[in-house]
């Protein structure tokens, strides 16, 4: 362990030594490297050399073999290392390819520790190539410019050099820029007529190399200034020339010259050239000529030494002259237009001509002279400065001609025949046709067999907003494919209509549509629906209006779905403008939309939504016709049924009530009642005695309290067995319970179907009953041959009658209610029996019970007083008071009563009346 | 006296004309060696005439141009003041041969050019602002320039005449304004006059 210390404190120690010899080693190399600035050509082979000194070698204890090379922070493999003696290496490298690689020569001192001794950067590169295809231009009295070729790159600094010479003498070289080092100007002009001798010389740190050398005269590679002052100005005798003049540059006092002079006319884009040989010896001016008149050209002037040596010089300024007018080329072109007249006898004409283009008029036109004939000796003169004239002529035939006038002379004259007014047009051109080209719309016609003199061609843009405004231009009678020579619109539908014009007038007209250039519709059709089917809906729309076809309409597109479908697209013929709609699904909303398409695309209207119905058209008159027809036949059939039944359904619906009032009472008791007290009763229920009568409200559970269940079935029970236990009484037992109408609705219909006889008995025997004063005991019998009586006869109907009693016998009591308590105390009831719980107001059940104690009171106090009140008061204390235990318990009397009662002789007595506790005196 | 002169006038060409333009060529023997840098071109006689004919046309407008930008007196009396009167001007044999013609041409370019050059010094520090006669004096040396240089091509290379004695004239450095002036305008009058002449000869 204390020798690891000491061995780890020497090289510590060794370190520091070391690091101080290296700042003394880059103040004095520990040796070199040769050569010191090497630059190599790419691709060669390199060796450089370190050689150590002789004090660094003993310092660090190295010597050659320690040394290793590095380039660019690499080492280089100890292969291409060559030990030359004990302080030098060297390092060899073949195939030089970086531009730019620093070399260094290290040591490992003391055999560990690496020490970079020297290091050099090895600059790589090729020498120059010999300039090629040298050239210069001479300037004229500016300078010379030569440039050449420098050929590829050296990736070294590489210097160009022109040098020249005359034979006598040499000049100052010129050395190229940096950055343009394929030419270089010499600042001053060469002197003519002297050869002088041009090289370029190519320089770097590789090699020199020269290029050809030229030998010239100056003035063979002059470029002239080019002529200046160019003018131009016209002939008033020829108004096709023009004459230019120019300054020649200053060389041509020494040269001949050549030149080139080009023209156009203003307007024109290209340039047409004088033959250069007309131009081709040195001059100041020249004359031009076959221009056209009134027209301004634009020249332009450059020049060359005549021998062709040399280069030309730049383009002059351009100059412009106007050649001079003359007459008018061509007659105008001439029409007319009959307007609507209301003058009888004469036809306004508006005669119509177009201005002839510059290149026609050849001058400024001063006015139009029109002559007008009826007849060979007639004539009338107009002289218009306008391109319109309106005369009044008479229905005949007239001769119209049309001459422009400029300041040189007139033109040939237009002739237009106008014609009578019994005039018949005839002989229109065929095949007309009319379509696009080269942003031009072209018409194109077959003549007739006639001769044509001209064409008139009139066309307007057709539109439902303005009115159709022709614009027109004549053509040659041999002209049959034109364009129209407007200013024409694209997605405009133009009319054109194509007049030919005969020697006698004008002949038939034909006129077709066309667009200068289609485009998509701006709008879509709007598309509805006129008829909507189950599974089909027939789909209408309206044209679109001209104006927003944007060229000719080709076809429709429908596209429907439904809200979750998928799209359904239909093509539809442009002629068309209704759809059906087949295989739809019924009760399905659809949305369709239209588009409508030119060739040039199409575009979509607005959404439409429309719902097939669930059923078709007559479906339900289908559906309901026959159930109707089919209900009204089965009524039919059952009211025939019911015709040819009727006695049989009288007799179980309507039995034969026997008429009371024709019936008689067998004397089989001692007082029979007076016939006329029956209908008494009716009297006393409409005197509106029971009008204020007061629901009574009683709970049953008094004394003993139940459950709610129970009470209310208690209740039930305990009525239903006061219902059975009066039911088998007649009148009186009836008033009696009355109070039970809501227990079962059942027993209700069937009460009500019984009701009648149960009824007819009571109220003969009530009636009876209630209107006597029966100060002995009266029975009373009917005696009509009615079933009712047969039922008395038969036992079978009699228990039915009992049945139906004991059901019941309902309907008095709801007669006796209606009568009595319209308001809704019946319903009360109800709702008292149906939650039996309801408790009442202690005031209403203090009023109960006073009306109970008023009951009896009334009962003690009116004792043995008129039967009829007794009667009264008890039924109405029953009818509101039937859950009280004591009336319970008295029913339940009245039902041991009854039944015991039943093994007694019929009897009409009421038992209530027994049981109430008063029985007929 | 003339020797020193002829120094003086070779120095002044030596400062103000291109260098080795004007250079005096000794006269040397027919078969005396004479080499140039390249060879001559074959139509150097046509390019002497060229460039009598491009000087001859300028000739006039220099003395215009010259004797303008003097100002009074010098455009009001030309004649007086501009007359061709240069003593020591060489002289032209035209019916001589063409070596001789040469030979005459050459001195009298040699003569022209150095005047020239005493000229333009003195123009540009009496009229410095004239470029128009600046630029014409200017390129009429450069011409002279090369006519020598052609003259002394076609000299040494078909007549192997490798030296010419030249004669220069006075100098003006130290002499008055208006003494620089007219002997400006006497120079620039002869030269028109005698350029005239020398294309006619050739």
């Amino acid at each position: 362990y204390k020798m690891l210390t000491l061995w780890t404190r020497i090289v510590q120690a060794s370190f520091i030594f070391l690091a101080t010899e290296s700042i003394g080693v880059l103040l004095d190399p520990c040796g070199h490297i040769s050569p010191e600035s090497p630059v190599v050509q790419l691709g060669s082979n390199f060796t450089a050399v370190c050689v150590l000194k002789e004090k660094c070698m003993d310092n660090f204890g190295v010597n050659a073999d320690n040394i290793f090379w590095k380039t660019n922070h690499a080492t280089v493999p100890k292969e291409q290392y060559t030990i030359i003696n004990r302080t030098a290496s060297s390092v060899s490298f073949t195939d030089i390819s970086s531009l730019n690689t620093q070399l260094t020569c290290n040591i490992y001192a003391f055999g560990q520790i690496e020490q970079n001794v020297y290091g050099i950067t090895i600059i790589s590169g090729l020498p120059p190539e010999k300039p090629k295809n040298l050239g210069c231009i001479v300037n004229e009295e500016k300078n010379m410019m030569c440039q050449w070729d420098p050929g590829r790159k050296t990736y070294l600094e590489t210097n160009y050099t022109l040098k020249s010479e005359w034979a006598t003498e040499k000049f100052a070289d010129c050395k190229a820029k940096r950055d343009t080092p394929n030419s270089c100007t010499l600042d001053y002009s060469p002197v003519y007529f002297v050869n002088i001798e041009v090289w370029v010389e190519a320089e770097n740190a590789l090699g020199k190399i020269t290029s050809d050398h030229i030998n010239f005269d100056p003035i063979d590679k002059v470029k002239p200034n080019p002529p200046h002052n160019l003018s131009v100005r016209n002939s008033e005798e020829l108004s096709s020339i023009l004459k230019l003049a120019w300054i020649n540059p200053s060389i041509k006092t020494f040269i001949g010259l050549k030149y080139n002079i080009q023209y156009r006319t203003k307007d024109a884009s290209t340039w047409s050239q004088i033959p250069p040989e007309d131009t081709s010896s040195t001059r100041s001016s020249f004359t031009v000529q076959d221009l056209k008149p009134f027209t301004e050209y634009v020249f332009r002037i450059r020049c060359m030494k005549n021998d062709g040596k040399g280069f030309w010089s730049d383009w002059s300024e351009e100059a412009s002259g106007i050649t001079y007018e003359a007459k008018p080329s061509k007659e105008p072109s001439f029409w007319y237009k009959i307007e609507p007249s209301h003058t009888h006898g004469y036809r306004p004409v508006k005669l119509i001509w177009k201005t002839l283009p510059p290149f026609e008029a050849n001058g400024k036109i001063l006015d139009y002279e029109v002559t007008l004939t009826r007849w060979k000796s007639h004539f009338q003169n107009y002289r218009v400065n306008d391109t319109k004239l309106t005369v009044n002529l008479t229905n005949d035939r007239y001769i119209a001609t049309l001459t422009a006038r400029n300041l040189v002379g007139r033109s040939d004259a237009s002739v237009l025949t106008i014609p009578a007014c019994d005039f018949q047009a005839a002989h229109p051109v065929t095949n007309l046709k009319a379509f696009p080209k080269d942003n031009k719309l072209w018409v194109e016609w077959t003549a007739s067999n006639e001769s044509v003199n001209k064409y008139i061609l009139e066309w307007c843009v057709l539109s439902d907003k303005s009115p159709c405004i022709p614009d027109w231009q004549q053509e040659d009678g041999t002209i049959h494919l034109t364009y129209l020579r407007g200013n024409l619109m694209e997605s405009k539908c133009y009319l054109i209509t194509v007049t030919p014009v005969y020697d006698d007038g004008p002949g038939s007209p034909e006129s077709i549509r066309a667009y200068l250039k289609q485009a998509a519709p701006s709008k879509g059709p709007t598309v509805r629906t006129k008829k909507v089917g189950k599974n089909e809906a027939v789909l209408e729309w309206d044209q679109l209006p001209v104006d927003v076809q944007n060229g000719f309409i080709r076809n429709y597109t429908i596209l429907y779905k439904t809200a979750l479908g998928n799209e359904t697209a239909v093509n539809v013929n442009s002629s068309h403008t209704e759809y059906t709609l087949s295989s739809l699904t019924s009760d399905t909303l659809y949305m369709v939309r239209m588009a409508a398409y030119t060739d040039e695309g199409g575009m979509y209207g607005p959404d439409f939504t429309f719902t097939t119905p669930k059923f078709a058209q007559g479906e339900i008159e289908a559906i309901v016709v026959p159930v109707c027809l089919g209900f009204l036949l089965t009524t039919l059939l059952g009211v025939l049924f019911c015709f040819n039944k009727r006695d049989l359904i009288k007799k179980h619906i309507w039995p034969n009530v026997p008429d009371p009032s024709k019936s008689h009472i067998a004397q089989w008791s001692p007082h029979t009642p007076p016939r006329h007290n029956f209908n008494s009763k009716d009297q006393m229920y409409s005197d509106g005695n029971f009008t204020d009568v007061s629901v009574v409200e009683i709970e049953v559970n008094d004394k003993k309290p139940l459950p709610e269940d129970l009470k209310s079935t208690d209740l039930f029970k305990k009525e239903k067995s006061s219902t059975e236990g009066h039911s088998s009484g007649i009148g009186g037992s009836s008033c009696m319970s009355s109070s039970r109408p809501s227990i079962s609705s059942s027993d209700e219909n069937e009460s009500g179907q019984n009701t009648s006889s149960t009824v007819q008995y009571s109220t003969v025997v009530h009636s009876g009953y209630r209107h006597q004063v029966p100060s002995v005991q009266v029975f009373s019998r009917s005696e009509s041959t009615q079933p009712l009586l047969d039922s008395e006869e038969r036992p079978e109907d009699l228990q039915l009658v009992d049945n139906v009693d004991s059901g019941d016998g309902i309907l008095p009591r709801q007669q006796y209610f209606k009568q009595n308590c319209s308001q809704p105390e019946t319903s009360q009831d109800i709702s008292h029996f149906e939650r039996p719980k309801h408790v009442s107001s202690v005031s209403e059940e203090g009023f109960v019970r006073l009306k109970q104690q008023q009951i009896s009171d009334h009962i003690s106090q009116s004792y043995g007083s008129g039967q009829m009140k007794m009667f009264q008061e008890i039924s109405t204390a029953d009818d509101f008071g039937p859950g009280t235990e004591g009336e319970v318990e008295r029913f339940e009397t009245v039902g041991m009563e009854t039944a015991i009662d039943e093994g007694m002789p019929k009897s009409y007595l009421p038992q209530t009346v027994r049981q109430g506790g008063y029985v007929p005196q | 006296m003339k020797v020193l002169a002829a120094g003086i006038l070779s120095l002044l060409l030596v400062l103000h004309w291109k260098h080795g333009a004007g250079s005096p060529l000794p006269i040397t023997p027919d078969n005396a060696t004479c080499t140039t840098r390249h060879p001559c071109p074959s139509n150097l006689m046509t390019q002497i005439r060229n460039q009598l004919l491009q000087l001859n046309s300028s000739a006039s407008a220099l003395f215009i141009a010259y004797y303008t930008a003097q100002g009074e007196p010098f455009p009001s009396n030309v004649d007086k003041l501009c007359g061709p009167n240069v003593t020591d001007f060489p002289t032209f044999h035209a019916d001589g041969t063409e070596k001789d013609k040469l030979v005459d041409l050459y001195r009298i370019i040699a003569y022209l050019g150095a005047s020239l050059g005493n000229i333009t010094r003195d123009q540009k520090a009496l009229n410095p602002k004239d470029q128009n006669l600046h630029s014409k004096l200017s390129s009429t040396a450069d011409t002279m320039r090369g006519l020598l240089s052609n003259v002394l091509c076609r000299l040494c290379n078909k007549y192997h005449v490798s030296h010419v004695d030249v004669s220069y004239g006075p100098d003006t450095s130290g002499k008055d304004v208006f003494q620089k002036k007219k002997l400006g305008c006497q120079l620039l009058g002869k030269y028109k006059q005698v350029i005239a002449e020398l294309v006619q000869a050739f």
